[in-house]
């Protein structure tokens, strides 16, 4: 678990983060998203003490970060930022085992993590292992930036706009990637941006930071239902409030018996997708198949409409 | 275009100069009377040859055959034609090369450097050619086909001072070269940490790059004469206001600019993501500065090490002015005496150095560059 507690940044008479606390549990994805300037990639490196904080503290597990030498604090922690960083001068496999080597694994371990990882993020290690930085893709580049970053198993992992240099297809597709992984490993993660899309498909929990102050934490659904103050609510999105609610719940929920007409919609899917999918076919109506693609029921215009109002 | 050169060279251009003493003034001899007539021939059928094959030939294979035959036939020619102008048993008569030799060889020079560069040599294929050219040099003047030419001829007459002056020449120019590198890089990557420093730092080495040479050979004598005679100890290590030492620190000096502004510039065009990324990773400044920054910088800082050695090579000869030795003592005791072979004994070693140590810094650069491809 991560606990920040009060981490002010000043810089002169400039005040960049302005007493922000909150909690990350273990296992969870957290977004802080805000404007730029917000002070949001200040208070991100804070936590790994790339910028020192004016005052406040951060724990790890309960272990208060200063007490930690900076380096070793920072081996504990994966760093991906925009742009991603990654060496130049080295093959895909060296810029992998950076902080394992720092750490002094022996060469048998790296290079069997270098390929566990590489297969984690679905890049062929025969292929890619030796293969320079300016070689690949952008969504590669990305990839290989944020296994670099995991490959120590740290518990912790700080993105900074991991996805800012992406297009947008290859952008949902990393979030979708992201998220997988995460679970998998079940990683922390505090994860830094401008858009409020990405904010609400990735967080578990979402800060809204605005001129160095944290405005609100909370869930995605908090944040539609609840807005603190009318800064949340304008970044929220008025116009997208009902839709945005819809895309953080289930067919599941709104899953009723009978049968209906058309192409079936997956039960996992989420009832934006639904709604959305029954808005350009025209129908009232559409029957809902469950993994193994049995029509277990069906899904209408109404039910999502009742459900919408149901939401607490 | 080269054609018509070779065409001048052969016919309107005298190929050597005779001379009935080292001093004296030069008697043209063109090609004709220069050789045996057989040889003649010989040279101006392949020179014409290469001549149509310039014309005619686009491949850049046989256009580098073709200048490269050219320059075995008429490199050693050269030296025959020498001997064949001496008059028996006369120490004293001098034939070095003319216009016309100077043409032809420029011709198929030009001609080679363009087929080298048609076909695109890597770094490693451009310091192959440089030694199978250096080679053929070497195998030229060894094998004593030459001996009979003007400068050879200073040469064998002083040949114990000529390597003692050339590795002279050479201790001055890579040695200040080395600790320019020692000084510079340490002081270029202070200066990259601490902006105050860098300005200054850069602008004094800027006003030092004003200074004309010889002014600033002057300029250290007074000092260090007046060092050497307060301290026993600086004597006693060779400092005096003329000499070696002097032309040392001058050449130290002016290497000093470019190395500490290349070791700045190339640190500064390391990303500053990559930093970052470094940073965040938990490594340490010196891990940073080792695994990621110079290297990074690397191919910028030898392109750095490349002008300082071209500067220094050629700047080396002046050191001759104060006594400092190197191959510009020959260029200015022949200047002294009106003896052009004996200046050109001095000179073409230093072009020849100058231009070999160009390419092979600059094929350096390439490999550094190169390195992550």
């Amino acid at each position: 678990m991560i606990e920040i507690e009060h981490l002010t940044k000043r810089y002169g008479d400039t005040t960049v983060v302005d007493d922000v606390s909150f909690q990350v549990e273990e296992g969870t994805l957290a977004v802080v998203v805000g404007t730029s300037g917000a002070g949001k990639s200040t208070l991100l490196r804070m936590i790994n003490r790339l910028v020192e904080p004016t005052s406040g503290r951060v724990l790890i597990d309960g272990e208060d970060t200063r007490t930690i030498p900076e380096d070793t604090l920072r081996h504990r922690i994966g760093y991906v930022i925009q742009g991603y960083g990654l060496f130049p001068h080295r093959n895909v496999a060296d810029n992998i085992a950076t902080v394992p080597r720092l750490l002094g694994w022996n060469a048998r371990e790296i290079a069997k993590r270098v390929e566990e990882l590489l297969d984690l993020f679905q890049l062929d290690p025969a292929e890619f292992a030796h293969k320079f930085p300016h070689e690949l893709s952008g969504g590669q580049q990305q990839r290989v930036g944020v296994a670099r970053a995991l490959a120590a198993r740290p518990a912790l992992l700080l993105m900074d706009e991991p996805f800012g240099a992406l297009d947008a297809v290859i952008r949902a597709k990393a979030q979708d990637d992201l998220l997988a992984i995460q679970r998998r490993l079940g990683t922390t993660i505090v994860l830094v941006t401008h858009d409020m899309n990405e904010a609400f498909h990735l967080g578990d929990r979402i800060a809204v930071m605005n001129q160095a102050r944290l405005l609100q934490y909370a869930t995605p659904a908090e944040l539609l239902m609840h807005p603190a103050d009318a800064f949340v609510e304008r970044l929220v999105g008025t116009a997208e409030r009902p839709f945005r609610l819809l895309s953080l719940t289930k067919v599941q929920a709104a899953l009723e018996p009978g049968s209906a007409e058309g192409e079936p919609i997956a039960v996992s899917d989420t009832l934006h997708e639904a709604l959305s999918r029954l808005v350009w076919t025209g129908r009232r109506a559409l029957p809902v198949a469950d993994a193994g693609g049995t029509i277990i029921g069906r899904i209408s215009v109404d039910g999502i409409l009742d459900h919408g109002r149901a939401l607490p | 275009m080269i054609a018509i050169l070779i065409g001048i060279a052969l016919f309107a251009a005298p190929f050597a100069t005779y001379r009935a003493t080292r001093i004296a003034s030069g008697e043209a001899r063109f090609l004709i009377e220069a050789l045996p007539f057989s040889m003649s021939a010989a040279v101006m059928i392949v020179a014409l040859g290469v001549a149509a094959g310039a014309v005619l030939v686009r491949d850049p294979f046989g256009r580098l055959g073709s200048a490269v035959i050219g320059l075995a036939v008429l490199l050693p020619s050269l030296g025959l034609a020498a001997g064949y102008l001496t008059p028996a048993n006369n120490a004293f008569a001098r034939v070095s090369p003319s216009l016309g030799f100077w043409l032809l060889t420029l011709a198929y020079a030009l001609l080679v450097i363009d087929a080298l560069a048609r076909l695109r040599l890597g770094p490693y294929g451009r310091l192959a050619a440089l030694a199978v050219g250096a080679s053929a040099l070497a195998l030229l003047l060894l094998s004593g086909i030459w001996d009979s030419l003007s400068i050879l001829k200073e040469y064998h007459t002083r040949a114990d001072t000529f390597w003692h002056e050339a590795r002279q020449h050479l201790v001055l120019a890579f040695g200040s070269m080395a600790f320019a590198c020692l000084l510079g890089v340490p002081v270029g990557i202070a200066g990259h940490r601490f902006r105050t420093l860098r300005a200054a730092v850069l602008q004094g080495l800027g006003i030092v790059q004003t200074i004309p040479s010889i002014a600033l050979f002057g300029l250290l004598m007074a000092p260090l004469g007046a060092l050497a005679a307060s301290v026993p100890l600086a004597a006693a290590l060779g400092i005096r206001g003329i000499g070696a030492a002097p032309a040392f620190i001058a050449l130290v000096l002016y290497a000093l600019l470019p190395i500490v502004a290349n070791t700045i510039a190339g640190l500064s065009q390391v990303p500053a993501s990559v930093v970052d990324a470094a940073r965040g990773m938990g490594m340490s400044e010196r891990q940073r500065l080792l695994g990621v920054e110079m290297p990074l910088a690397l191919p910028v800082i030898l392109a750095g090490i490349r002008i300082v050695l071209v500067q220094n090579l050629g700047l080396a000869t002046v050191a001759a002015l104060i006594g400092g030795g190197g191959l510009g003592t020959f260029v200015f005791q022949g200047i002294g005496q009106t003896a052009i072979d004996l200046v050109l004994l001095g000179a073409i070693p230093t072009v020849g150095l100058s231009f070999a140590a160009s390419i092979v810094l600059d094929a350096l650069v390439e490999i550094a560059r190169g390195a992550p491809a």
